[in-house]
């Protein structure tokens, strides 16, 4: 174990990748080392450090299900120089990638209740890898709702699966735009994820909601999720810190003395009620 | 007690020794700014009764900026090459305790769950030869963060000066007793007599504050006007990180050297830079320097002793000697300390 280089990534190739929105890709990634590959678990909920050499190290999570283990889906939207040269690469193309690393939705427990999924824009990521882990098991929870909301159709992401989900009828799937980011043929709802989520929640009754997406979405659908009766340990979100090392070594990721990368990145909302307000 | 003697000559021709052994010996450079590793043995320096140097040898542990791989990419091969840490004993002559102790307390974070090599590396081909502190200033409190000028723990062998010629040396570890064994010739048998009369004479500084009355009062005044107070003046310019013996808060980045090959270096970062914090989106949730002057200090006094159970402290006041704006941890931490006992 001493040997081993915990700063060292392993090298993945981009086998797919998929435009979301202008600018936000998906990369379907494999393993070059055949051992690496074999020996790859995680969890849905897990993050990993994804690396362009020569430019840097970015945090995401891992945006696949556990449930599917062939290959990491990551989803990324360029903001900084390391998704920046993200973006440039092609199918093919070497990258390198550290983890999983950071805790995980707690899946166990959710089996033999009814889910409710929230997430805005880009944070549908994280959540459906835990989508896809819940419906790959789909016999051992109750009813499943998803409700998923970006700020103008072009924003959303993973319309596929989108699609894919609206016509099964074994879940319930809303999907909304804001105001004005509708398109001519839109089906979906209009308005903003936490008046979706007051009008078209199940209710708290044996329920566990997660919900993932922009700050500010999060802050107005939580009152919604506890009027709507849920308790705080029910309602499960992630946080996200600059990160550098992943390992609870590299001190910046932390909010009052719980780690991020370590103790997180998922959370409950009674937790995050404890944390001092610096995230 | 096992105690031993050695005299100047010896102690000179052990670090001869230990230099044709090709060992690094390390000591303060007689400017007193930093450590270095001396070519000769007439140029070691003990610096028990003088001002510790303005940075600490946490660089020979944790440098300043190392490669953690190199990355290759020919053709169709791409290649990650790894370089480790040379295999060379370090040997630091003169730690005062407030230095001595800085290996074992940041192992802890580089040990906990995932371990670091690079760290662990050279902490294992470390010796640490302390000695008794018989300086003080304004600025020195190492005794009220559990330690004090004659504290052995932290050190692997600890001398004490008995005169201008002489020094008693006590075995702490036993990698100290392996390392006496290895140059027994130079040692005579001790006299505990003598070195005890030396450290009692040594004035041992009254505490001053209470570390575990800081701890408690951050955790109930996150917000308080007492880090903007510091946080005002603040300018950022890390000096308190960078010659503290026990931050060791870094970044990794990638360096290219050509088109086709580069590495990724670790390098000493520090809370105090408002980019440390800085989401790529924008948001940054220390967005202020009071924000991140609490930081500081919260991480020194409280989260690190929560989750490890150690003061990521060695009160040896370099923050405070070097600080541009005159910012002084102990007096806020005194402060502090004055605060919780008027709660």
């Amino acid at each position: 174990m001493c040997s081993t280089n915990i700063y060292k990534p392993e090298l993945m190739e981009i086998k797919d990748i998929i435009d979301e929105t202008a600018d936000t890709k998906t990369f379907r990634l494999q393993f070059k080392d055949n051992e690496a590959a074999k020996n790859f678990k995680f969890r849905a909920g897990q993050f990993g450090e994804y690396s362009v050499f020569g430019e840097g190290e970015s945090t995401f999570c891992i945006a696949s299900s556990p449930t599917r283990s062939q290959f990491i889906e990551c989803s990324f939207k360029q903001v900084g120089k390391v998704t920046s040269s993200l973006r440039k690469l092609s199918i093919g193309d070497t990258i390198g990638f550290r983890g999983p690393y950071g805790n995980y939705f707690p899946v166990e427990e959710m089996k033999g209740k009814n889910v409710l999924f929230i997430a805005g824009g880009i944070g549908l990521a994280p959540v459906r890898c835990i989508i896809w882990n819940v419906l790959d098991l789909r016999t051992e929870f109750k009813d499943i709702t998803i409700v998923y909301g970006a700020r103008s159709f072009s924003d959303l992401v993973y319309k596929r699966e989108l699609k894919e989900w609206k016509e099964r009828k074994d879940i319930k799937t809303v999907v909304t735009v804001d105001p004005g980011g509708e398109v001519p043929d839109w089906d979906g709802e209009i308005g903003f994820v936490p008046s979706i989520v007051e009008k078209t929640a199940p209710g708290s009754e044996n329920t566990i909601a997660i919900i993932c997406g922009p700050p500010i979405m999060i802050k107005f659908t939580i009152p919604v999720l506890q009027k709507l009766g849920f308790k705080d340990e029910n309602i499960i979100t992630t946080l996200e810190n600059r990160m550098k090392c992943g390992v609870g070594k590299c001190g910046r990721c932390n909010v009052g003395n719980v780690y991020v990368c370590k103790d997180g990145p998922v959370f409950s909302y009674a937790q995050i009620k404890e944390l001092p307000q610096e995230y | 007690m096992d105690e031993k003697l050695i005299n100047a000559e010896n102690l000179s021709l052990l670090v001869s020794d230990l230099l044709n052994e090709k060992h690094l010996v390390i000591c303060q450079d007689e400017k007193a700014v930093g450590w270095k590793s001396i070519n000769d043995a007439g140029k070691l320096v003990i610096n028990n009764a003088g001002v510790p140097s303005n940075i600490s040898y946490k660089e020979f542990i944790l440098p300043k900026t190392e490669p953690i791989f190199f990355f290759k990419n020919e053709k169709e091969n791409f290649n990650l090459v790894e370089k480790d840490p040379a295999d060379q004993k370090m040997i630091f002559i003169g730690a005062k305790p407030c230095d001595a102790r800085s290996i074992e307390i940041m192992s802890k974070v580089f040990n906990w769950d995932y371990k670091d090599k690079f760290f662990n590396k050279r902490a294992e081909n470390s010796i640490v030869i302390g000695v008794a502190c018989s300086y003080q200033d304004e600025f020195c409190f190492c005794t009220s963060v559990g330690l004090s000028p004659v504290t052995e723990k932290g050190s692997d062998i600890f001398l004490i000066p008995l005169n201008e010629e002489n020094y008693a040396l006590r075995i702490v570890t036993d990698k100290g007793k392996e390392f006496i064994k290895s140059y027994e010739k130079y040692f005579s048998d001790g006299n505990t007599g003598a070195s005890k009369a030396v450290l009692e004479k040594i004035n041992i500084p009254a505490k001053k504050f209470d570390t575990l009355k800081v701890k408690e009062w951050i955790t109930n005044n996150f917000e308080n006007k007492l880090f903007d107070e510091a946080g005002s003046i603040c300018i950022g310019c890390g000096q308190c990180a960078f010659a503290c013996p026990v931050c060791h808060c870094f970044d990794i980045i990638d360096e290219e050297c050509s088109y086709t090959c580069g590495r990724r270096m670790k390098n000493w970062d520090a809370c105090q830079f408002g980019q440390f914090t800085l989401h790529s989106s924008g948001h940054n949730p220390r967005n202020n320097q009071s924000k991140r002057y609490r930081q500081r200090i919260a991480h020194k006094f409280k989260y690190y002793h929560d989750k490890f159970e150690e003061i990521l402290c060695t009160g040896c006041g370099r923050c405070s000697r070097g600080c541009p704006v005159g910012i002084d941890i102990a007096k806020v931490a005194e402060e502090i300390n004055l605060s919780a006992n008027q709660a």
